[in-house]
């Protein structure tokens, strides 16, 4: 089995490509070590690996240092060189880097449709004879070419050849040609290619100081010397002359092979959509859009669909079993437990796919970058990047999605911070419970929703100037972003990503909710003694009875709604259901007052989130500390609030 | 360096072309892999709704950066 490599800058469809290779085998994995993804799948018989998307093999951030690693060690049969066509200038300049480490390389020209479009040719031909290598034209997205990927491919395997380097102006390549002469280029370990080690130890690249036998004092003196020298030439640092050589390369192969049939200004939607005062409010319209499309529309259809539907399948389940003769404890807890409590989140499910489906068309077709491009002034001086906004929308309907999607932004500092603050937004969960409030505490006040949401906005606010003013290793955060051309989204791409995201939610339903519901039904239904009980006696109750001390202050010392709260965890719904059944029938006055309302709807606002929620924090902060931190974090600020506002509040109502 | 022109002070359609990057370490080389190398011409599309970042076009793509960094890319 032989291994190809997929490489190429962010954007240039590498991914695209790679679904199109290997189908459906397609899977997620990590790389030891590395928490950047990346994916692995099967093409007649060979492994590809789709590398993340890098503008350069410099090693300042994981995936580059991830992408040189695994061509220099993992030795791949064949790099595959993916090229947006209709940037040639730039993707050249990774090129002519890839082409320095040596291995057999096929260049992939891809958006072969889009050239056509802007009128410009390639001359492949060309191209192949600079860089040594084959050059194939496709087009991933559409899946033209692919046949000729393939011939080029099998080739290459049967008779592999390295390329050929990018020559340099004559200064730079006499010093490169005395270090390659150098004896302790002779000692560095076989497949370091001798060029490009060459180029590394000028540019003091880390490598010589972690992975390699060390630099003997000479060469250090005979280093120094060549760098003077060109310093001197090039009037610049030695690393912005490489890079710049690079750059030449780039331009002059670029230069040579396209052909600009004709050229027009096109009409762009950025004229609308970033427009200075349009905007923002496009922004605020399409989001509402999204969100109400998934979770009104079809949300609205569909959950109460699946609730009346696992009703009858509760009913049907509960007759069925009892004619078998099946055990009352199994056919309870599959019923009462599992059912209930996957059911409910399962109902969700409808509207998540709809919500995956129109936010992989939002990514896919260019808008997720320029939002967070209008966007990013406002959320820098909470520590926050343009792109947090998209979690913190999307949070409105269900924090779990939210917190997957964070996963865009780059920078793992702001990805963290975005992931902490994300389940302070109200999520749908919540909403019934503070609807009941509101009906049954504050005669339907206009203003208690919104104040939710805006209290969840402070609460977001709040962490972000505390972690700002706490922060005692101040990055110099460069917010330096490519804006990719708009695309209409394909099909099937939607289609996989959707599919993708769904399953992980599914996959999360299926484990960590399935425990939970059996655990809080076990717990409503037996007392200490595994006795049968009625809920009053129940292992339940006598936890919240344990906990209510712990609410006092804050106004709801009830067992009742200290075991809600509990219940909440599984899932927030539960609190509403858990409220009628512990109460039963009796007025809600009997718990609650005006005031100790407020503090129990500002409580559930801010404390912790659901066990979804909070496994999918767990996975996506990868650091254990930083979760509990998160946790305590949140309910201590619940509770902190709660007290303040309800003391307060006592006097006033 | 209050009078030197950078990046950042071109208005909306103007271009320039870049002479000097004066930015910490990463930060030059991050700029200089996406492209900002000495002489080459970079245009200013559009300014974000509040002035900051802005969108900017050079070897035939768009970009968009702080005006932080835009500060650090001198202009001949």
């Amino acid at each position: 089995m032989k291994t190809l490599a997929l490489i190429g800058n962010p954007n240039c469809g590498k991914t695209t490509l790679f679904n199109q290779l290997t189908g459906t085998t397609a899977h997620v994995g990590n790389w030891p070590g590395v928490t950047v993804e990346e994916k692995d799948g099967l093409w007649r018989g060979h492994k590809v690996v789709d590398l993340p998307g890098i503008y350069s093999l410099s090693p300042y951030s994981p995936e580059e240092k991830l992408s040189r690693r695994f061509i220099l060690d993992q030795k791949p049969d064949i790099v595959v060189d993916v090229i947006d066509a209709t940037n040639l200038e730039r993707s050249l300049y990774l090129t002519s880097q890839l082409s320095e480490l040596a291995r057999p390389m096929i260049l992939v020209l891809n958006m072969q449709d889009l050239l056509e479009k802007e009128g410009i040719k390639l001359d492949e031909k060309q191209l192949s004879q600079m860089f040594g290598t084959p050059v194939v034209s496709i087009s991933a997205s559409k899946g033209i070419g692919l046949d000729g990927f393939t011939k080029v491919a099998e080739k290459l395997l049967a008779d592999p050849h390295a390329p050929s380097c990018p020559i340099f102006a004559p200064p730079v390549e006499t010093c490169i040609t005395r270090l390659i002469e150098d004896d302790y280029l002779h000692t560095i370990p076989v497949g370091y290619p001798p060029r490009w080690c060459a180029i590394k130890l000028l540019e003091r690249d880390e490598l010589f100081r972690t992975h390699m036998p060390p630099v003997p004092e000479r060469l250090h003196k005979v280093l120094d010397r060549e760098r003077t020298e060109l310093e001197k030439v090039f009037n610049d640092d030695i690393e912005a002359i490489i890079i710049d050589q690079r750059y030449h390369v780039a331009e002059r192969v670029s230069k040579a092979c396209q052909i600009k049939l004709k050229s027009e200004d096109r009409f762009t939607l950025d004229t609308i959509l970033t427009n200075r005062i349009l905007a923002i409010p496009l922004f605020i319209l399409i989001m509402a859009g999204v969100f109400f499309l998934s979770i009104g529309i079809v949300g609205g259809a569909t959950v109460p669909l699946f609730e009346k539907g696992i009703l009858v399948l509760r009913q049907s389940l509960t007759t069925w079993f009892a004619q078998l003769g099946v055990l009352p404890f199994l056919s309870h807890m599959l019923v009462d437990g599992i059912i209930a409590g996957c059911g409910s989140v399962l109902s969700f499910v409808p509207q998540l796919i709809v919500l995956f489906a129109l936010l992989s068309i939002l990514e896919d077709c260019g808008y997720m970058a320029r939002i967070a491009f209008i966007m990013d002034r406002m959320m820098r001086d909470l520590g926050l990047s343009g792109k947090s906004i998209i979690p913190l929308v999307i949070g409105t309907g269900c924090s779990v999605p939210a917190i997957m999607s964070s996963r865009t932004i780059e920078h793992p500092k702001m990805r963290r911070l975005t992931i902490a603050v994300t389940p302070f937004i109200p999520c749908s969960a919540k909403l019934p419970i503070f609807s009941l409030m509101i009906t049954y505490f504050f005669n339907n006040a206009w203003y208690m929703a919104p104040l939710m949401y805006f209290t969840g906005i402070l609460a977001i606010m709040l962490t972000g100037i505390l972690a700002q003013a706490l922060d005692t290793h101040k990055e110099n955060n460069a917010f330096i972003m490519e804006l990719p051309r708009y695309q209409v989204p394909t099909l099937k791409n939607t289609a996989i990503q959707t599919w993708d995201r769904t399953k992980g939610f599914l996959l999360k339903a299926g484990t960590t909710i399935l425990l939970a519901s059996v655990v809080i039904w076990l717990l409503q239904t037996y007392s200490f003694s595994f006795m049968e009980v009625e809920a009053e006696k129940s292992m339940l109750s006598q936890i919240g009875k344990f906990i209510a001390p712990i609410f006092k202050p804050l106004g709801f010392g009830k067992w009742q709604l200290s075991v809600a709260l509990l219940t909440g965890i599984a899932a927030k719904e539960s609190i509403v259901s858990t409220l009628s059944v512990t109460m039963q029938g009796q007025p809600f006055s009997l718990l609650l007052t005006p005031a100790s309302a407020l503090s129990y709807m500002l409580f559930i606002l801010l404390a912790s989130p659901c066990i979804a929620s909070l496994s999918a924090m767990a996975s996506e902060l990868e650091d254990r500390k930083l979760f509990f931190l998160t946790i305590l974090w949140q309910t201590g600020l619940a509770y902190i609030v709660s007290l303040v506002v309800y003391t307060i509040a006592k006097g006033v109502f | 360096m209050e009078n030197t022109k950078t990046l950042a002070k071109l208005d909306v359609g103007q271009s320039g072309t870049i002479g000097a990057i004066n930015a910490p370490k990463e930060i030059k080389r991050r700029l200089m892999d996406m492209g900002f190398t000495r002489g080459i011409k970079v245009s200013v599309v559009k300014r974000a709704p509040m002035g900051d970042p802005i969108e900017v076009s050079l070897r035939g793509y768009h970009l968009c950066l702080r005006n932080e960094q835009a500060e650090n890319l001198v202009l001949r």
